[in-house]
């Protein structure tokens, strides 16, 4: 294909003469590529929402004295931030987006194999995310992300029932991306392409979607009991009613402990391509990683009361969490030391997307091994809410999917709009997303060993110059995060044209023009050779050419 | 509208074979007849005779078990589908298991030791 001008027929392009025919050409689109695009810009749009909220908590938590709101109002600003960026931005973020994008395309199939069961997911997520930003508008929730009862059923006066029915609804939309992924990577492989030839992103994937279908009607059924608890009565949580409050704790982490893996093995997914990529090699124990991320999908479940080590849970129950929350970790470390030995002896070049995928390493290593800490009862007595677990969080879920999301969206920008984004640019804005990052949450893990309690704004005054620091942070990774959104859309208008593969990267994805054509492939591709099929040589070839000068 | 689903699911060939109007309507008898045996039960229990707690709740469970099967079989059509869908069927009800027994083994458990403090 040419590298001089984009393709004539995309994906992208339609030939709608009115704007009402465009509109529709996108809202009623059962093409995966464009739905992908809706999300983009829906997930994109909560994630900025959710940074607001994070942005009122910030400035609150400089000062020890409560200044800028109450306590109350605090609560319901932490709570919309948690929410927001658990429900609407880190559970859909990488399987709606690239997944919903690259799934057809990396298998060699022309669309997922439910197109119209994809658009209607589409639609839930934005239903579900009306319903939470109506509730967030009337007044808020003061609950927390993790709507605790007996709280939530029975003392809360704030809009407990319009954000469960919000995140009732979007659990579906969330279902139905699985349920699609899974057909389709069972159903519509292309020829040849084996099981073991699939990209790593794929498997993970394919361990996030049996996640997703198995864990989410849990949440459902615990949140609609409580909306029952709550408007009718029924005594189901409420002690007083002849309810448990801890039945709550166990449906909610029976999902939402595995839903950190809805957020974490995608993004793994993502690094996997990535070092491969700019390693210039194949992977190194692809069935270690393959696996590890079906065994972290079923060891997943089995660990939720770790969450529950202080809610009066049996001891004994307690212990057996607490061991199984070792074996966990097994898997993730499989995966870091698998990347670790791609690295290895590799040509790496320090493109952007790369950029991410190393500060993903780092920074998932930190958070894992706090998240080991902490399932340690003994330790988790000491440390639990407090500023440690939000530290450890962060460190999870910035440091690892927003990592990969941002270097998943730049290593596939060239192939879903046709253009390079600015290489300069782009590492600035992930140096400056690294730095901000490490400064905000790093001191928030003194802080909490400390002793400083997480959901307070008021709080001794000798823990100031830590709170002072992470706002710091914070404003650095703001920036980092508002730098892209130029960027990128600059790289719209004006990038330079990317052509197929500007990566030299294998995989189906890249053989196809940029932006694909709607139905992806002039002809079905037929695969012959394992992914990342990087000639042995490629590694030393890249280095023996390079020459000052040609990127890094 | 029934025959054009019959003569449609004899292409797909395999082992996908269909389900005869016939059988929905034995096995929605069928389903009535259980709550029937149901209601029954707690009528039984409630007037006739004094079944101990532990069996009454096993009796209404199998009903209701039984139920479940009829439908997940046949209304779902799991007895017809690949193998492929029928393990996800069945692992649907393993995960189920391992929520049941999980939780249910803090219930038991807890108050273990009676006193709170160091274990013995
Ligand atoms: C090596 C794997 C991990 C282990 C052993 C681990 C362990 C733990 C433990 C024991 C807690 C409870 C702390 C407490 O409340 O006292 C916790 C909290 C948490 N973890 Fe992890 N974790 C791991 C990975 C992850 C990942 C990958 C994510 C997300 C992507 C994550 C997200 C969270 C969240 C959101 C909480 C706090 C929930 C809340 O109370 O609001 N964790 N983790
Ligand atoms: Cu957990």
């Amino acid at each position: 294909m040419s590298t001089i001008s984009l393709p004539q027929s995309s994906y992208i392009r339609d030939n709608s003469r009115t704007f009402i025919d465009w509109l529709k050409s996108w809202l009623l689109t059962v093409d995966h590529k464009r739905i992908a695009i809706l999300y983009l810009l829906s997930i994109n749009f909560f994630f900025l929402l959710g940074g607001l909220a994070a942005t009122l908590v910030r400035v609150e938590l400089i000062t020890p004295q409560g200044d800028l709101m109450s306590s109350d109002v605090y609560n319901r600003a932490f709570t919309l931030h948690g929410v927001i960026m658990v429900f609407f931005f880190l559970i859909p973020s990488i399987p709606a987006v690239l997944g919903n994008f690259l799934v057809p395309l990396m298998i060699g199939a022309r669309d997922l194999a439910f197109p119209r069961l994809n658009l209607l997911s589409w639609y839930l997520y934005m239903i579900g995310g009306i319903f939470a930003l109506i509730a967030a508008v009337f007044g808020g929730v003061d609950t927390g992300w993790t709507f605790y009862t007996p709280f939530t059923s029975t003392y809360s006066n704030s809009n407990v029932v319009m954000s469960i029915t919000g995140v009732f609804i979007m659990g579906f939309s969330s279902i139905l991306t699985g349920l699609n992924f899974i057909a389709t990577i069972h159903k519509m492989r292309a020829p040849g392409l084996t099981w073991f030839r699939l990209p790593l992103f794929i498997w993970a994937n394919y361990a996030t979607s049996i996640i997703q279908i198995l864990a989410t009607p849990v949440l459902g059924i615990a949140l609609l009991l409580v909306i029952v608890e709550r408007v009718w009565g029924v005594g189901i949580y409420d002690p007083a009613l002849g309810g448990d409050p801890l039945l709550f704790q166990h449906l909610f982490w029976f999902y939402s402990h595995p839903a950190v893996y809805i957020m974490i093995l995608p993004a793994m997914g993502v690094i996997s391509e990535l070092i491969s990529t700019f390693s210039r090699k194949r992977i190194f124990g692809y069935e270690f990683i393959a696996f590890s991320s079906i065994a972290i999908a079923i060891l997943g479940f089995l660990v939720w009361g770790h969450h529950m080590f202080v809610s009066s849970q049996s001891v004994y129950a307690g212990l057996i969490f607490s061991f199984i929350t070792m074996l966990v970790a097994i898997p993730s470390a499989i995966k870091v030391f698998n990347w670790t030995a791609t690295l290895y002896k590799g040509s790496i070049s320090y493109r952007t997307p790369m950029l991410y995928a190393l500060g993903f390493i780092g920074l998932f290593v930190i958070g894992g091994l706090t998240g080991i800490f902490l399932g340690v009862t003994a330790v988790d007595l000491h440390v639990t809410d407090t500023y440690f677990v939000v530290a450890h969080f962060h460190y999870v879920m910035v440091g690892g999917t927003i990592m990969a999301y941002l270097g998943g969206i730049h290593f596939w920008w060239p192939k879903m709009t046709g253009r390079m984004y600015n290489e300069i640019w782009g590492s600035i804005a992930a140096l400056i997303i690294f730095v901000g990052f490490n400064m905000t949450f790093f001191p928030q893990f003194i802080l909490g060993y400390l002793g400083m309690p997480r959901r307070y704004h008021v709080y001794p005054p000798e823990f100031q110059i830590l709170h002072v620091m992470s706002t710091a942070g914070a404003s650095i990774l703001a920036i980092g995060f508002i730098v892209p959104l130029i960027y990128l859309a600059i790289s719209l208008r004006k990038g330079a044209i990317a052509g197929d593969n500007p990566w030299g990267a294998t995989g189906l994805e890249w053989k196809t023009s940029s932006p694909p054509p709607t139905f992806n492939f002039d002809k079905t591709p037929i695969v012959t050779e394992e992914a990342y099929a990087y000639p042995p040589e490629a590694a030393e070839r890249d280095a023996a050419s390079w020459r000052p000068g040609s990127p890094l | 509208m029934a025959e054009q689903q019959h003569t449609n699911a004899h292409h797909h060939g395999d082992r996908h074979t269909h389900i005869s109007r016939g059988t929905y309507y034995r096995v929605f008898v069928a389903l009535m007849v259980l709550m029937v045996l149901t209601v029954a039960a707690w009528w039984v229990e409630k007037n006739l005779l004094h079944i101990p707690g532990w069996l009454a709740v096993t009796i209404a469970m199998s009903i209701a078990i039984a139920k479940t099967v009829l439908i997940v079989l046949y209304f779902m059509h799991v007895k017809i589908s690949s193998r492929m869908t029928q393990v996800y069927a069945a692992g649907a009800f393993v995960w189920l298991i391992i929520l049941f027994v999980i939780t249910m083994g803090d219930y038991v458990a807890r108050g273990w030791p009676p006193q709170p403090g160091p274990l013995p």
